[in-house]
């Protein structure tokens, strides 16, 4: 969610400076992904707002009462109009139980124009385009209060009624908006219409008929409480989300909706100061109760860990502006605003408490706790298998558990892998392909590998253990390998841990091809034996990727021949026999200047 | 001959072994759980509700022809499979298990994001387990983990639905602090699911992804290499 410093500050007059709004947010509040100073001169932030505070803070005023709450600062709110209405001949009727409420109010007489400098401003630091003065408020009023409010085009109605109904199956209706997109309505789709003809879909996006153009004089406001499984539904089968169907689906109080309808009038008049208003009809069939949450000081203390006094919880609870009392022994029962559809019980004023208090204050502790420990069985044998096949000179490898083909698939993958390995043997063979083809730069003498992991089969997944080499691979099941392959003695014993103290890197390879050449000498007997590898690792030059390997000696006659594989490899380019030859060549000339001899 | 044949292990299995070893010296044990899971393990007993935007967190994937099966998105399934047996079983808090094990997330892939990783997630429960308790034994784990480092970490409130309250763990070695865990206290209605007693019993969880262990501790650059069955990664 973008939200705009300016904007912030008409709700915060005193609201401090960039920085410290940043770590106030950061440490108080939410993650804030990015904080961007942009052209207009206004300081965006980017906030990550997840779904228990989607219902309230997806808007410039939630937050701006988050701030001024922590910081006990004072909060202005919008001081809007007084207007004169005149009788209406709207009628709204709801024939579903999922619109909870719907207000209506006709305005006549509107101008469609520009929007005012700082409406467009304000609009452009949260990334939207100013289109119209009317449909630009309606984004004001989205963004900054957080209700999502529709203006049709009122001459485009049948006549002055609104119905909300669930669509017909199979009606089409052409959407607003540049792509045209004409979307076919299933009967569990929440309508607005006019008795006759759908309008717009409910939460989500409005109809292109009814929608204002540059010559509506007439208009309908809409601010509505829709149920927000429904709404999500149609939104995500259509795959039409928008920033109103995101606000829905995340709830949105009710109650909402009266300061909504204020404002918009409000702020059409202001632009608008001939527009003529009627009586607002308000359908509200389900009102929500008023909540209360008690709990005590002591339940705060017991699960923070924080010695937080009743003074302290008091002052945090003010500064909120929360209606509550508090009697002795440090309970408090709270009165929890409409719009904090996320407090539901105590344990909600752990976080509610915690975090205006600050977590940092949370100094850590070891606990002390008394049970019976039993370790998975299993683990114990994945635990010993590894440590097994290690030791009989296995290497392991893991590879992934998604294929292309096997017994049990899933929807929708994000790649063209399906189907779930019903076998580790089939990735077992490419690995020891994969590895065969880098044996010059493994440091082993035959590739042999493993892997222990779960397989899928029709209706259950097993743990296997598969290992092997070119020739072979075994597969089996974890339990079975361990009966018949692991002794006793062993379980004693435990795995190694990981390897050596903190400073290890990890040598990324390269993925250019390497050349190998080898190299036998003949040596005199009593020749330091290091002499030679010292001479291939001084001549190779930086391109030999690893040290020299010895891979066969013999003595003869007073004489050792020691041979060598050399492996060149570089991390930029792909090395040529051109490149290799003149080092190769170098080697040589270096020995025979020794008086030593190249086989 | 110079080559050896010495076996070795993978080096996500080292960094398994290492957390594991430390969160058993601070008192944990070694749970595990499928990797199919059915949705109430997965999200409902978590109080991840269906059709709610809290589900989406999540990418999920769904087994074809097997409704109400996914591949698990953490290993926090397997906290309420415990919790399930051991209230059947007859018992009661105080515990704590850690879950080590491979999760799937319907996503594209890059250097830090594969369709498949491993998380070990904690849970600790008695009766007077507390956020500092949390603080406690995570900043324990992150010293002997990197051991010799000057290490700390600090709380960001967030939110993850089976928690409350939810946190953010950044973890800083030297200057620098980094984004490392969610944790949080476990919600009561996830130990209601579980027949637990919400009133009495309280205590925190956490998931810490492996992959990204390893990637730390031995400077791995790209996430990917673990799974390609590629032997240049067993350098340790």
């Amino acid at each position: 969610m973008l939200i705009s410093y300016k904007w912030l500050q008409s709700y915060v007059p005193s609201i401090p400076s960039v920085d410290q709004i940043t770590d106030l947010i950061t440490f108080h509040i939410c993650e804030i992904e990015s904080v961007e100073k942009i052209s207009n001169g206004d300081t965006v932030f980017d906030l990550k707002i997840l779904p228990d505070r989607a219902h309230d803070l997806l808007s410039h005023y939630g937050v701006a009462k988050e701030i001024s709450s922590l910081l006990g600062l004072q909060f202005k709110e919008i001081e809007y109009k007084t207007l004169i209405s005149k009788a209406t001949d709207l009628k709204i009727d709801i024939e579903t139980k999922n619109c909870r409420r719907y207000m209506g109010r006709i305005v006549r007489g509107v101008k469609i124009e520009k929007s005012p400098e700082w409406m467009v401003k304000y609009l452009e630091s949260v990334g939207q385009r100013s289109i119209n003065n009317i449909v630009d408020i309606t984004n004001i009023l989205l963004f900054g209060l957080g209700q999502p409010v529709h203006a049709f085009d009122l001459k485009k109605l049948d006549n002055s009624h609104i119905v909300v109904k669930n669509a017909k199956e199979g009606d089409i209706l052409e959407l607003v908006g540049s792509e045209k997109l004409k979307v076919t309505l299933k009967s569990t789709d929440m309508m607005i219409t006019d008795g006759k003809n759908n309008l717009a879909i409910a939460g989500v996006k409005g109809g292109l008929l009814s929608g204002i153009s540059d010559d509506t004089t007439d208009i309908l406001i809409e601010v509505a409480s829709f149920d927000p499984v429904s709404v999500r539904k149609t939104a995500r089968r259509l795959s039409v989300l928008t920033d109103a169907s995101k606000r829905y689906e995340n709830d949105l109080s009710s109650t909402l909706c009266d300061k909504a309808m204020q404002e918009i009038s409000s702020l059409i008049f202001e632009v608008c100061p001939g527009a003529l208003f009627e009586e607002i009809v308000d359908i509200y069939p389900s009102k929500v109760d008023e909540r209360k949450v008690i709990f005590t000081t002591s339940y705060i203390v017991k699960n923070l860990g924080v010695n937080i006094t009743d003074e302290a919880i008091e002052k945090i609870l003010k500064n909120y502006n929360y209606d509550f009392s508090k009697s002795d022994g440090g309970m408090f029962e709270v009165s929890i605003p409409a719009l904090r559809l996320d407090l539901t019980g105590a344990h909600d004023f752990i976080e509610e408490i915690g975090r205006a208090y600050g977590y940092d204050k949370v100094i850590g502790e070891l606990p002390s706790i008394d049970f019976e420990r039993k370790d998975s069985s299993v683990w114990g044998q994945i635990s010993l298998a590894k440590r097994k096949l290690a030791e009989d000179g296995y290497r392991e490898v893991m590879t992934y558990a998604f294929t292309d083909k096997g017994e049990v698939e899933v929807l929708a993958s994000a790649s063209d892998k399906n189907f779930l390995r019903n076998n580790l043997t089939d990735g077992l063979k490419e690995s020891i392909r994969l590895n065969t083809l880098n044996l010059p730069l493994l440091d082993m003498k035959e590739i042999k590998v493993f892997e222990i992991g779960t397989v899928f089969v029709k209706d259950s997944e097993e743990i296997h253990v598969a290992y092997g080499d070119k020739k072979n691979v075994v597969e089996m099941s974890l339990e079975k390998f361990v009966k018949e392959n692991v002794p006793h003695e062993f379980e004693g014993r435990s795995l190694k841990d990981s390897s050596q103290g903190p400073s290890l890197g990890f040598k990324m390879w390269s993925s250019y091809p390497f050349i190998t050449r080898d190299i036998a000498v003949w040596v005199p007997i009593n020749e330091d034996k290091e002499k030679l590898k010292n001479i291939l690792k001084e001549l190779g030059t930086d391109l030999l990727i690893k040290e020299p390997t010895l891979f066969d000696s013999f003595e003869k006659d007073g004489r050792t021949s020691y041979a060598y594989r050399l492996v060149f490899q570089s991390y930029d380019r792909t090395l040529t026999d051109e490149e290799i030859n003149p080092i190769m060549q170098k080697i040589s000339e270096k020995i025979s200047s020794l008086g030593w001899e190249v086989r | 001959m110079e080559s050896n044949n010495k076996g070795s292990l993978h080096p996500l299995t080292l960094v398994t072994n290492e957390a594991v070893s430390i969160f058993k010296n601070l008192g944990f044990e070694v749970a595990l759980g499928p990797e199919i899971e059915d949705e109430w393990h997965n999200f409902d007993a978590l109080n991840v509700p269906k059709d709610h935007p809290a589900r989406d967190m999540k990418d999920t994937f769904f087994i074809k022809n097997k409704e109400g099966f996914v591949l698990r998105t953490h290993t926090s399934n397997t906290q309420i499979r415990y919790m399930e047996d051991l209230v059947k079983s007859g018992g009661n808090p105080p515990f704590a298990i850690v879950v080590p094990g491979k999760v799937f997330r319907n996503e594209s892939t890059d250097a830090t994001h594969e369709m498949q990783f491993h998380q070990i997630e904690g849970l600790m429960i008695g009766t007077d387990i507390t956020v500092a308790h949390m603080k406690g034994v995570l900043l324990e784990f992150f010293k002997r983990f990197f051991i010799g480092e000057n290490v700390d970490i600090r709380m960001r409130p967030s939110f993850f639905p089976f928690v409350e309250p939810g946190f953010e763990i950044d973890l800083k070695r030297g200057e620098k602090w980094i984004e490392l865990l969610g944790a949080g206290m476990v919600h009561p209605n996830v130990l209601k699911n579980c027949g637990i007693d919400g009133e009495i019993y309280q205590g925190f969880a956490f998931g810490i992804g492996l992959d990204r262990l390893m990637m730390m501790k031995y400077k791995i650059g790209d996430a990917r290499f673990s799974y390609q069955g590629d032997l240049r990664i067993n350098q340790f």
